[in-house]
């Protein structure tokens, strides 16, 4: 299997605007592998932060297309997932694992 | 904020401050929201960051600016509160500190003596005055006279005279070895000027044009080029030239050559000079025996701290003196230890007074509210500006940057200021003497020039002035050792004593060519000003 660990499940946190957003519903964002499932993506979070997951909400991100000298190009595209965590858990996003 | 007072001791305050860790949290978020305006972040809007992502983010080192600006405010509001003032700035002591507990620091600080000004009006002092003579203004023209001599050619086969210019080519050497600026050609030498070393000249009396001859002389044991002192060296001279000098007839035509109308008008600049030399000399005197008075009739308690800080100056540069005169301290030590503290002592005293007099200066200008002027200021400015010609821009620059420089020059005017306000009020008579006598310089007059370079409003010293008196100080001690390095260079005349220096300048006070003398470059040291 690809995806063997959970590190290669979650990529990323994101960390936007939007996506401190969902802070107020106990939510935390996440690049995630595009082949990542939501079960998966529930499981990697409970592993590698210690935390119940409620939900997860997932969504493809399209890359962008650019042009780059006069050639059309396209950025690569990421899954996001949006992951509710249950109450009193929490994930410092910013420190890192 | 608990603020308790742990000691006090004569001038010295210790203050232990407690600032609630509620406060502390309050100035901590008042800055993160501050920032998170500012910043700019991938993913955010500018200043759409959150507060609590700033925190994360960058809260250590906003918590370090935080924790410095709550113990300046705090330290300015104990000084405000308890009326103190400071002489030099608080030590401040923070005790470690986690965020989220009380912040805990300690202030130790000196603080200004409370000075009783003495009732001016007692103090007796007498102004020097004396008449310039006329012979002396004459004796000025005469010199000024004597710089415009115009020569003229002997002719063949005459032989050179006393006071005559000999035009030479010259070749030393000792011991058969060329030496360094041992050579030049056309030279014009004045014979009997004793620009070059002793013998050299007269060995010259009677050549002729075309004559060559041996001049062996030797050079004198404080010749100022240590590995030429004491040798002999044998110099081949061509003569190429003999002049006479003509007679200079001091009149109309000579003011004009000196660029005055006629000789009356040069006359009266002489004299305006001469007029203005004499003020300078007589206000220097009277400014002197003001700070005597007051430096032994004003004794109250100076905070240590304060001389430590002028004596190490001081110190500092005499020891750099000391290194450029190349004596060695660290031979001296061992041997002479005694030698070195005595040394110590007497400039602690001598800093002791400084301070003292400083303080003194500075508490009648704050007391009676002297103000400098702008106009003044900028004065002062332009003036030092002259001083490096060249850099002037520069140095405006530097003073339009640097807001401590500028105290530095406002310093000697604010205390001017305080001289003349308190000469003003105090008992002045007016003592006729000679001429002679006002000019004859007084024991330590350039200590006092340094005493008043030492005054800083509010006792606030800064660093650079601590050379200009430190040198004045070691120049009044031992003026026999101190040569001025610029003879060094003049290599073109090997065996040739600096002309001794221009004539009227000679006779400017010790003061004033003190001065003249530690005016390197590019730094921005304080002179003595004066008015």
């Amino acid at each position: 299997m690809r995806l063997a660990t959970p590190y290669d499940v979650i990529i990323a946190p994101v960390l936007t605007e939007k996506s401190t957003l969902g802070s107020e519903h106990n939510q935390v964002t996440f690049k995630v592998a595009s082949a990542a499932t939501k079960p998966m993506i529930k499981g990697a979070v409970e592993s590698l932060f210690g935390v119940k997951v409620t939900a997860v909400n997932t969504l493809r991100m399209k890359g962008k297309v650019k042009t780059f000298r006069g050639r059309i190009g396209r950025r690569a595209g990421y899954k996001k997932a949006m992951v509710t965590l249950a109450e009193g858990d929490t994930i410092d996003i910013t420190t890192g694992v | 904020m608990q603020v308790t007072e742990t000691s006090t001791e004569g001038l010295k305050r210790e203050y232990s401050v407690v600032i609630a860790a509620e406060d502390m949290a309050r100035r901590l978020d008042g800055k993160l929201q501050k920032i998170s305006l500012n910043i700019s972040m991938p993913g955010f809007r500018p200043g759409k960051v959150p507060t609590s992502l700033v925190k994360k983010i960058h809260g250590d080192s906003v918590m370090g600016e935080v924790l410095d600006e709550a113990v300046r405010e705090t330290t300015a509001q104990i000084i405000q509160d308890k009326e103190l003032r400071p002489a030099v700035q608080p030590k401040i002591e923070v005790k470690d500190f986690v965020e989220g507990s009380d912040l805990t620091y300690e202030i130790a600080l000196e603080v200004l003596p409370d000075i009783e000004l003495p009732d001016f009006s007692k103090i007796k002092m007498e102004r020097l005055v004396a008449d310039i003579p006329e012979e002396k203004i004459q004796d000025v023209i005469g010199n000024l006279a004597s710089q415009q001599t115009s020569f003229e050619d002997r002719g063949e086969g005459a032989n050179a005279e006393d006071g005559d210019a000999v035009t030479i080519d010259f070749e030393g050497s000792i011991d058969g070895q060329m030496f360094e600026g041992g050579a030049a050609k056309g030279h014009q030498l004045l014979l009997g000027a004793n620009t070059f070393i002793p013998g050299f000249e007269d060995q010259l009396l009677g050549t002729s044009v075309g004559d060559s001859r041996e001049v062996k002389v030797t050079f004198p044991e404080n010749y100022q080029a240590t590995e030429l002192a004491g040798k002999e060296a044998v110099f081949k001279v061509d003569v190429s030239a003999v002049k006479k000098p003509l007679p200079v007839e001091i009149n109309d035509d000579l003011a004009k050559k000196m660029g005055m109308e006629n000789l009356d008008a040069l006359t009266k600049a002489v004299r305006e000079q001469a007029v203005r030399e004499h003020d300078n000399v007589s206000r220097v005197r009277l400014k002197r025996s003001l700070l005597d008075i007051l430096a032994d009739t004003m004794k109250f308690e100076v905070p240590a701290a304060m001389i430590e800080m002028e004596f190490e100056q001081v110190w500092s540069q005499v020891e750099q003196d000391m290194a450029n005169q190349g004596v060695d301290t660290s031979g001296i030590d061992p041997a002479d230890d005694g030698a070195l503290d005595d040394m110590k002592t007497e400039y602690r005293e001598i800093s002791d007074r400084r301070v003292r007099l400083g303080l003194l200066l500075a508490e009648v200008g704050r007391i009676n509210n002297l103000e400098i002027m702008k106009e003044e200021l900028s004065q002062a400015l332009s003036q030092e500006a002259r001083r490096y010609p060249g850099q002037e821009r520069e140095v405006y620059e530097h003073f339009q940057k640097h807001p401590e420089a500028m105290a530095q020059l406002q310093a000697p005017l604010l205390e001017e200021k305080a001289v003349d306000f308190i000469i003003e009020l105090a008992d002045v008579s007016e003592n006729k003497i000679t001429h002679e006598e006002l000019m004859r310089p007084p024991g330590e007059d350039e200590d006092e020039k340094a005493v008043l370079e030492s005054f800083e409003k509010k006792g606030k010293k800064s660093k650079s002035d601590g050379d200009g008196k430190g040198k004045a100080k070691v120049k009044a001690k031992k003026p026999a050792s101190k040569k001025p390095v610029a003879k060094k260079s003049e290599g073109k005349k090997p065996a040739a004593k600096k002309p001794a220096a221009k004539k009227p300048a000679a006779k400017k006070s010790t003061a004033k060519k003190t001065a003249g003398k530690k005016a390197p470059a590019k730094s921005t040291k304080k002179t003595v000003k004066k008015t």
